[in-house]
């Protein structure tokens, strides 16, 4: 043990020279954040960390603030990308880790690719076919092999932008970076380097005005926009103004930490935006009191949606278009998508959205079929138990998660064996 | 989407037991930060580490605080991780006896957070310092030994003085 635990510790350490910022730290795996998302109550979480602690149940809470939510939110790809240059080396070192967890599991994150990311950040779920085959071609080879994957890894890091060439020595797997003086006199120099002389306004501008964020909000697409950007937006629905995807319950707060970064990174430019802002606000006083009412509506119609006995919930299964988790209504479910994932939307994004892409990898096109897929009738019943006898306030975590279980194995068998209505897309 | 974590998990916990390689899953990684974390900031009167060689299996001590009947004592406590750490939460059990409402016979110990109310922001840090106040501030609404509770709220004194007898027989 010995042995292996003072390894270990070293890949850890390893990290560490990098110094990496308290507020890029995820408050559920205590390491770098790895394709972040950020939640409406503004606290940051990697992608696997949030969807892992996710219920299947019921409504999910925050890790940090336990702050309740029902929509899985996109990855941020403007903290993506900005991590990525901040951190190189520990960044690159998050993606090895968690494409080998991804392989033990057969789930996949979504892949983007460092030149076209801005194109991307632009079209968003737009199912522009430009955007959408830029994904495909990364995903490809992650799902396609192991080997290749990480030569796909390999010739994106290399060719990655401003010279992040540090990959060509780690033997996929061991500890990078401990043993090859070479690569680390390479490191040096750039280490050295404060985070805002690696990136720049350009990196962390609002969506919406252009300029540098400031005190930025992040909806649940993953879109970056000033807080007062987005007030102005919010009449009666708050709606992405680059993808039109609508965010659910209300105003999301300040994401903080990404704040005072901004603040500690580029005090002069967030000083004059500081003084802008605030000037604007006194102008537009009266419109942020009507986004409060707002708020509370929304909250309502959350709570309808678990105490009303005829909804129909499909336990364990997220949308993913709009990332409501688990679907509530009609579900839709592709019959052509291969992946272990499967894909699925509810009707809402079914009726009305493109169907593209999908949120943990699938190749999934527009010539996809769906099928209508019916809730588990004796799902529901254990449900709804548990949800009595949570609002009781007392239910044990053993047969919570007994039921967790047992629903499971419904799932799995129970989805074949539905009396599916065939749709087509 | 299906659920790919949170219930399936789970039912992978079981089969997967740790094994000493030099990969390490991301709940192992997990916990050896908070091995360094807790090396680098240990909370007051407690300590934990890994029994042997088992990164998911600590042993952890609680010094009795001053001013409680469990004043004096040395509380032995064993903390299993599950394999899903940090998204269910560790079992903490008493190894040394103790009277105390919130710690049933077998010394397992009953606390909102170590059930439902489990978040994965929280660390053994945060989960031996909750201990540690329930030993100060018992919880006898949530007892598991309603025996103790009533007694606790009934006759302070008495319970008070069986607590401190056991601190002495059990725990010195």
């Amino acid at each position: 043990m010995e042995n292996n635990s003072l390894q270990d510790l070293n890949f850890l350490d390893n990290n560490d020279h990098e110094e990496i910022s308290e507020c890029f730290v995820c408050c559920v795996c205590l390491d770098l954040l790895y394709k972040p998302i950020v939640l409406a109550c503004g606290h940051m979480c990697c992608f696997w960390c949030v969807h892992k602690s996710m219920s299947c149940l019921r409504e999910s809470q925050c890790p940090f603030c336990r702050n309740q939510y029902y929509h899985f939110p996109t990855i941020c790809q403007m903290l993506h990308f900005m991590l990525l240059k901040i951190y190189p080396v520990a960044y690159k070192g998050r993606e090895i880790q968690t494409l080998e967890e991804e392989k033990k599991t057969g789930f996949y994150s979504p892949q983007f690719d460092a030149d076209t990311g801005r194109s991307q950040t632009k079209f968003g779920h737009s199912g522009s076919p430009s955007s959408s085959s830029s994904i495909n071609l990364v995903s490809n080879a992650c799902n396609g092999g192991t080997s290749e994957c990480i030569e796909q890894l390999q010739s994106t890091a290399q060719e990655g932008d401003e010279g992040t060439i540090y990959f060509e020595h780690s033997s996929y797997g061991a500890p990078i970076g401990i043993g090859t003086p070479s690569a680390d006199g390479k490191l040096m120099p750039e280490n050295e380097l404060l985070p805002q002389q690696k990136i720049s306004v350009e990196d962390v501008k609002c969506t919406m005005c252009k300029q540098l964020l400031f005190h930025p909000v992040v909806l649940n697409c993953g879109h970056v926009y000033c807080e007062s950007c987005v007030i102005n937006l919010a009449d009666e629905d708050l709606r992405c103004q680059v993808c039109q995807l609508p965010h659910p319950k209300g105003l999301p707060k300040v994401c903080l930490g990404f704040d005072q970064f901004l603040e500690e990174t580029f005090p002069e430019d967030y000083e004059r935006r500081k003084v802008a802002v605030q000037l604007s606000k006194t102008k537009a006083q009266p419109l942020t009191s009507s986004i409060c009412s707002s708020n509370n509506g929304n909250k309502g119609e959350n709570i309808v949606w678990w105490s009303d006995p005829d909804s129909k919930v499909h336990i364990g299964v997220g949308c993913d278009f709009c990332g409501m988790f688990p679907i509530i209504g009609d579900r839709y479910k592709c019959s052509d998508c291969k992946e272990k994932m499967g894909f699925d939307l509810c009707s809402d994004c079914y009726n009305t959205r493109s169907k593209l892409p999908g949120r943990f990898n699938q190749q999934h096109t527009s010539e996809h079929k769906f099928k209508l897929v019916q809730p588990n009738i004796i799902r529901n019943i254990m449900l709804r138990l548990v949800t009595g006898q949570s609002t009781g306030n007392s239910i044990d975590s053993e047969t919570f998660e007994n039921l967790q279980f047992t629903s499971e194995a419904l799932l799995d068998e129970g989805e074949d064996n539905q009396n599916d209505s065939e749709a087509t897309s | 989407m299906i659920s790919g974590g949170g219930g399936r998990s789970s039912s992978t916990s079981s089969t997967s037991s740790w094994a000493p390689t030099t990969w390490v899953s991301a709940s192992g990684k997990r916990i050896q930060r908070e091995m360094m974390e807790l090396n680098n900031d240990p909370p007051r009167d407690c300590s934990a580490g890994p029994k042997g060689d088992n990164l998911y299996h600590w042993i952890a001590t609680i010094i009795g605080t001053p001013g409680t009947p469990y004043q004096g004592g040395i509380f032995f406590l064993d903390i299993i991780f599950p394999t899903d750490y940090p998204f269910k939460p560790p079992q903490v059990i008493f190894k040394t006896r103790i009277y105390h409402c919130n710690v049933d016979p077998d010394g397992h110990v009953s606390m909102g957070i170590l059930k439902d109310g489990w978040s994965p922001a929280l660390t053994i840090t945060k989960v031996l310092l909750a201990v540690r106040s329930i030993l100060t501030n018992p919880d006898p609404y949530n007892a598991v030994v309603p025996g103790i509770a009533h007694l606790y709220l009934g006759d302070r004194a008495k319970h008070d003085d069986i607590a401190a007898e056991c601190t002495v027989r059990f725990a010195k």
